[in-house]
């Protein structure tokens, strides 16, 4: 009796199914503002996103780093980072932004801007690791855009070797 | 007489109940959808649990399942494949919407077009809920019928 509905359950919603897949791409077809049904692309949002991501500029960042009210994270590779970052900041790159998202998400960091860093105006790791860490679910981070050669040019504090 | 008869009364008339709610739930949720498709995509896409290619396809089709399961739901027609596509798509939500509140993502639901607030624990409990609605429908359906029976009980 149960098998005898589920069977005819099934049947049924296969029907639907299929009922419902040839109304909609045809309804896509037919619509101005149809959408491209295997054309998604997350590249394309993804570099929307990181062109709104803000920035922050070099005093702005100075203000809050004497305040402690600021985490900078270096975007860069481990080998840079430790030949030079600037004091106190931890090293993110992009795709190990989940690794950190939690610690960055407790009380601890509460009310403490995250600001991001590379070297050069051209530089992609930054907004890449602010972006990441915002997709973790991280409140705010901002970008210092060619943080590195700035604020060794300011000569604000530095440090070598690992945090 | 009439408590004998209570369960006989009582659940398919539940059952067309629920039918109802599922359907203007389904309506709302589906029409909110086709309006902005490409919108609804990205909210898919926030999700981080499809492929790329995957995720226009579904933004196009989902919401015109979610209006054809209304209608059978309210024309009485092909209830019990609808409940089940029904129930399968609550299941798939709930699964979607704990990965990802235990992942801790701060995501748009989605559920009703772009403009539905962000996921919480919540949602969860009122998709578990509709998600019990229909596999109440996918069993005990009667259709408009549950309205008869209660008159002849009488």
């Amino acid at each position: 009796m149960i098998l005898n509905r589920l069977n005819k359950a099934l049947r049924q919603s296969l029907i639907i199914l299929i009922f419902t897949v040839m109304i909609a791409i045809v309804f896509n077809l037919l619509r101005p503002a149809d959408i491209a049904l295997l054309g998604f692309s997350s590249a394309n949002l993804i570099k929307q996103r990181q062109a709104q991501i803000l920035e922050i500029s070099l005093s702005e960042a100075h203000d809050l780093y004497l305040q402690k009210k600021v985490l900078f994270v270096d975007a860069r590779d481990p080998l840079s980072y430790e030949e030079g970052h600037i004091a106190g900041a931890l090293n993110i790159y992009p795709d190990e932004a989940a690794l950190y998202a939690a610690k960055l998400k407790t009380n601890n960091y509460r009310g403490v801007l995250i600001i991001t860093y590379c070297d050069g105006p051209q530089c992609p790791l930054s907004k890449e690791t602010a972006y990441a860490l915002l997709r973790q679910g991280v409140p705010e981070a901002k970008v210092l855009v060619n943080g590195w050669s700035l604020w060794i040019k300011a000569g604000y504090p530095v440090k070598k070797g690992r945090e | 007489m009439i408590m004998r008869n209570f369960h006989r009364i009582i659940v398919p008339l539940c059952s067309l109940a629920y039918r109802l709610i599922l359907a203007i739930i389904f309506y709302y949720a589906g029409i909110e959808k086709i309006a902005d498709p490409g919108e609804f995509a990205v909210a898919i896409y926030n999700y981080q649990l499809l492929p790329d290619l995957a995720v226009n396809a579904l933004a196009v089709i989902l919401p015109w399942l979610e209006i054809i399961i209304a209608t059978c739901f309210v024309a009485g027609f092909y209830v019990r494949g609808a409940a089940l596509i029904s129930s399968a798509l609550f299941l798939t939500f709930a699964t979607a919407l704990t990965i990802n509140l235990v992942r801790g993502l701060d995501i748009s639901c989605g559920c009703f077009g772009a403009a539905s607030g962000n996921i919480n624990w919540f949602y969860l409990g009122r998709d578990l809920s509709l998600l019990f609605m229909s596999i109440f429908v996918m069993i005990y359906d009667r259709g408009w019928r549950a309205v008869f029976i209660l008159r002849s009980t009488k």
